[in-house]
Protein backbone atom coordinates (compact mmCIF):
# COMPACT_ATOMS: atom_id res chain seq x y z
CA UNK A 1 0.00 0.00 0.00
CA UNK A 2 2.11 2.58 -1.05
CA UNK A 3 1.73 6.38 -0.71
CA UNK A 4 1.36 8.79 -3.67
CA UNK A 5 3.82 10.71 -4.63
CA UNK A 6 2.31 13.97 -5.02
CA UNK A 7 1.42 13.03 -1.00
CA UNK A 8 5.08 11.85 -0.47
CA UNK A 9 6.03 15.65 -1.56
CA UNK A 10 2.94 17.20 0.32
CA UNK A 11 3.64 15.38 3.77
CA UNK A 12 7.52 16.66 3.04
CA UNK A 13 6.67 20.25 2.19
CA UNK A 14 4.25 20.61 5.41
CA UNK A 15 6.76 19.30 7.52
CA UNK A 16 9.31 21.69 6.43
CA UNK A 17 6.70 24.39 7.23
CA UNK A 18 5.83 23.47 10.53
CA UNK A 19 9.51 23.22 11.17
CA UNK A 20 10.23 26.81 10.08
CA UNK A 21 7.38 27.94 11.92
CA UNK A 22 8.67 26.40 15.38
CA UNK A 23 11.81 27.73 14.81
CA UNK A 24 10.46 31.61 13.77
CA UNK A 25 8.29 31.18 16.81
CA UNK A 26 11.29 29.82 19.35
CA UNK A 27 13.33 32.92 17.78
CA UNK A 28 10.44 35.27 18.70
CA UNK A 29 9.82 34.68 22.64
CA UNK A 30 11.47 37.42 24.82
CA UNK A 31 13.89 35.73 27.03
CA UNK A 32 13.78 38.33 29.71
CA UNK A 33 13.29 38.01 33.24
CA UNK A 34 9.70 38.14 34.81
CA UNK A 35 8.86 39.26 37.89
CA UNK A 36 5.64 38.18 38.31
CA UNK A 37 6.54 35.10 37.57
CA UNK A 38 5.38 31.83 39.93
CA UNK A 39 8.60 30.00 39.96
CA UNK A 40 10.45 33.21 41.02
CA UNK A 41 7.77 33.50 44.07
CA UNK A 42 8.45 29.73 45.06
CA UNK A 43 12.32 30.79 44.66
CA UNK A 44 12.00 33.53 47.24
CA UNK A 45 9.23 32.26 49.98
CA UNK A 46 8.83 28.53 49.55
CA UNK A 47 11.98 27.06 48.56
CA UNK A 48 13.30 27.08 52.24
CA UNK A 49 10.47 25.87 53.57
CA UNK A 50 11.13 22.72 51.79
CA UNK A 51 14.30 21.74 53.61
CA UNK A 52 15.75 20.06 50.21
CA UNK A 53 19.44 21.29 49.09
CA UNK A 54 18.10 19.63 45.53
CA UNK A 55 15.90 22.67 43.73
CA UNK A 56 14.19 20.49 41.20
CA UNK A 57 13.05 18.25 43.72
CA UNK A 58 11.25 20.55 45.64
CA UNK A 59 9.88 22.17 42.42
CA UNK A 60 8.91 19.13 41.44
CA UNK A 61 6.73 17.78 45.16
CA UNK A 62 5.79 21.32 45.86
CA UNK A 63 5.30 23.91 43.20
CA UNK A 64 4.95 21.21 40.30
CA UNK A 65 3.35 18.70 42.64
CA UNK A 66 0.38 18.14 40.93
CA UNK A 67 2.36 17.31 37.99
CA UNK A 68 3.69 14.32 39.82
CA UNK A 69 0.33 13.52 40.82
CA UNK A 70 -1.02 13.40 37.13
CA UNK A 71 2.13 11.22 36.58
CA UNK A 72 1.44 9.02 38.68
CA UNK A 73 -2.50 8.49 38.47
CA UNK A 74 -0.97 7.63 34.98
CA UNK A 75 1.20 5.39 35.50
CA UNK A 76 -1.72 3.58 38.36
CA UNK A 77 -4.41 3.77 35.25
CA UNK A 78 -2.10 2.53 32.40
CA UNK A 79 -0.84 -0.69 34.77
CA UNK A 80 -4.24 -1.67 36.12
CA UNK A 81 -5.37 -1.50 32.58
CA UNK A 82 -2.41 -3.97 31.76
CA UNK A 83 -3.54 -6.41 34.54
CA UNK A 84 -7.14 -6.51 34.19
CA UNK A 85 -6.08 -7.34 30.42
CA UNK A 86 -4.15 -10.31 31.93
CA UNK A 87 -5.99 -11.78 34.15
CA UNK A 88 -9.10 -12.21 31.54
CA UNK A 89 -6.41 -13.57 28.91
CA UNK A 90 -4.94 -16.06 31.48
CA UNK A 91 -8.75 -17.21 32.52
CA UNK A 92 -9.81 -16.96 28.59
CA UNK A 93 -6.63 -19.66 28.18
CA UNK A 94 -7.89 -21.96 31.28
CA UNK A 95 -11.53 -22.36 29.97
CA UNK A 96 -9.80 -23.17 26.94
CA UNK A 97 -7.43 -26.06 28.04
CA UNK A 98 -10.39 -27.34 29.71
CA UNK A 99 -12.41 -27.50 27.19
CA UNK A 100 -9.76 -29.36 24.84
CA UNK A 101 -8.27 -31.51 28.21
CA UNK A 102 -4.97 -30.26 27.66
CA UNK A 103 -2.83 -31.37 30.17
CA UNK A 104 0.73 -29.34 29.60
CA UNK A 105 1.47 -25.35 30.46
CA UNK A 106 -0.92 -22.98 32.02
CA UNK A 107 1.75 -24.14 35.65
CA UNK A 108 2.30 -20.50 36.25
CA UNK A 109 0.31 -18.44 38.91
CA UNK B 1 19.46 -15.47 27.06
CA UNK B 2 19.77 -18.17 29.94
CA UNK B 3 23.36 -19.26 29.34
CA UNK B 4 25.37 -19.27 32.88
CA UNK B 5 27.42 -16.73 32.56
CA UNK B 6 24.16 -14.15 32.03
CA UNK B 7 22.37 -15.84 34.73
CA UNK B 8 25.64 -15.26 37.18
CA UNK B 9 26.34 -11.45 35.74
CA UNK B 10 22.32 -10.99 36.28
CA UNK B 11 23.22 -12.17 39.77
CA UNK B 12 25.83 -10.22 40.72
CA UNK B 13 24.59 -6.96 39.09
CA UNK B 14 21.04 -6.82 40.84
CA UNK B 15 21.48 -6.35 44.01
CA UNK B 16 23.75 -2.94 43.66
CA UNK B 17 20.75 -2.14 41.05
CA UNK B 18 18.60 -2.52 44.37
CA UNK B 19 21.21 -0.66 46.24
CA UNK B 20 21.40 2.39 43.81
CA UNK B 21 17.51 2.48 43.68
CA UNK B 22 17.33 2.93 47.43
CA UNK B 23 19.89 5.40 47.35
CA UNK B 24 18.40 7.31 44.62
CA UNK B 25 15.00 7.35 45.88
CA UNK B 26 15.89 8.21 50.08
CA UNK B 27 18.64 11.01 49.10
CA UNK B 28 16.29 12.58 46.30
CA UNK B 29 15.88 15.70 48.40
CA UNK B 30 20.21 15.81 48.46
CA UNK B 31 21.28 14.59 45.04
CA UNK B 32 19.86 14.43 41.77
CA UNK B 33 17.50 11.31 41.63
CA UNK B 34 14.32 10.65 43.11
CA UNK B 35 11.49 8.60 43.49
CA UNK B 36 10.56 8.12 39.82
CA UNK B 37 14.15 6.98 39.26
CA UNK B 38 14.99 5.36 42.29
CA UNK B 39 11.93 3.31 41.45
CA UNK B 40 12.98 2.20 37.96
CA UNK B 41 16.17 1.06 39.03
CA UNK B 42 14.55 -0.98 42.00
CA UNK B 43 12.18 -2.41 39.77
CA UNK B 44 15.44 -3.10 36.75
CA UNK B 45 17.21 -5.13 39.72
CA UNK B 46 14.04 -7.23 39.56
CA UNK B 47 13.54 -7.22 36.35
CA UNK B 48 17.32 -8.53 35.40
CA UNK B 49 16.57 -11.78 37.78
CA UNK B 50 12.92 -12.05 35.80
CA UNK B 51 14.75 -12.11 32.37
CA UNK B 52 17.40 -14.54 33.18
CA UNK B 53 16.18 -16.55 36.00
CA UNK B 54 12.84 -16.88 34.70
CA UNK B 55 9.32 -15.64 35.75
CA UNK B 56 9.02 -18.62 38.49
CA UNK B 57 11.48 -16.74 40.29
CA UNK B 58 9.21 -13.18 40.56
CA UNK B 59 5.69 -14.45 39.82
CA UNK B 60 5.17 -14.90 43.93
CA UNK B 61 5.42 -11.02 44.49
CA UNK B 62 2.70 -11.10 41.95
CA UNK B 63 -0.19 -10.76 44.89
CA UNK B 64 2.43 -8.13 46.97
CA UNK B 65 3.16 -5.66 43.78
CA UNK B 66 -0.48 -4.87 43.35
CA UNK B 67 -0.93 -4.19 46.84
CA UNK B 68 2.13 -2.07 46.94
CA UNK B 69 1.03 -0.01 44.12
CA UNK B 70 -2.77 0.47 45.73
CA UNK B 71 -0.67 1.64 48.87
CA UNK B 72 1.64 4.20 46.79
CA UNK B 73 -1.68 5.16 45.37
CA UNK B 74 -3.88 5.52 48.45
CA UNK B 75 -0.97 7.68 50.37
CA UNK B 76 -0.31 9.97 47.95
CA UNK B 77 -3.60 10.88 47.42
CA UNK B 78 -4.17 10.92 51.58
CA UNK B 79 -0.91 13.26 51.83
CA UNK B 80 -2.56 15.26 49.62
CA UNK B 81 -6.29 15.16 51.21
CA UNK B 82 -4.09 15.88 54.71
CA UNK B 83 -2.55 19.29 53.41
CA UNK B 84 -6.02 20.07 52.59
CA UNK B 85 -7.16 19.84 55.97
CA UNK B 86 -3.69 20.89 57.45
CA UNK B 87 -2.53 23.79 55.32
CA UNK B 88 -5.24 24.82 53.19
CA UNK B 89 -4.71 23.33 49.66
CA UNK B 90 -4.09 19.88 48.02
CA UNK B 91 -0.75 18.79 48.37
CA UNK B 92 0.27 21.38 50.66
CA UNK B 93 3.29 21.00 52.56
CA UNK B 94 2.57 20.44 55.91
CA UNK B 95 6.09 20.92 57.83
CA UNK B 96 7.98 23.26 56.34
CA UNK B 97 11.84 23.54 57.15
CA UNK B 98 12.21 19.95 57.14
CA UNK B 99 13.12 18.14 54.49
CA UNK B 100 10.06 15.28 55.62
CA UNK B 101 7.69 15.73 52.86
CA UNK B 102 10.47 15.67 50.49
CA UNK B 103 11.37 11.99 51.71
CA UNK B 104 8.33 10.68 52.44
CA UNK B 105 6.67 11.44 48.77
CA UNK B 106 10.04 10.09 46.95
CA UNK B 107 10.12 6.48 49.21
CA UNK B 108 6.13 5.98 48.20
CA UNK B 109 6.86 7.26 44.62
CA UNK B 110 9.60 4.72 44.30
CA UNK B 111 7.64 1.84 45.94
CA UNK B 112 4.81 2.83 43.35
CA UNK B 113 7.02 2.94 40.71
CA UNK B 114 8.88 0.18 41.69
CA UNK B 115 5.61 -2.04 41.84
CA UNK B 116 4.34 -1.01 38.78
CA UNK B 117 6.74 -1.46 36.13
CA UNK B 118 7.68 -5.27 37.87
CA UNK B 119 3.78 -5.47 37.50
CA UNK B 120 3.90 -4.45 33.82
CA UNK B 121 6.20 -6.76 32.88
CA UNK B 122 4.85 -9.55 34.87
CA UNK B 123 1.83 -9.57 32.93
CA UNK B 124 3.03 -8.86 29.86
CA UNK B 125 5.27 -11.75 30.26
CA UNK B 126 2.19 -13.86 31.33
CA UNK B 127 0.41 -13.26 28.47
CA UNK B 128 3.36 -13.97 25.67
CA UNK B 129 3.93 -17.02 27.42
CA UNK B 130 6.99 -16.51 28.97
CA UNK B 131 8.68 -19.64 31.13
Amino acid sequence: MGMDKSWKRFFTLACVLIIIVLIATGLGLDHEDKEDSPVQGFLEENYEEMGADNLVESVLLDLRAYDTFGEVIILYIAIAGVIILGKEMKKANYEKEEVEGKDEGGDDG
Amino acid sequence: MRSPIVRTAARAISPFLFLAGLYFATHGFLLPGGGFQGGVLLAAGALLILLTHGREKVIHLEEDIDWFETFGMVVFLGAGLAGIFFGGAFLYNMLPGTPVWCITLDIVIALKVFAGILALFIYLFGLEGVK
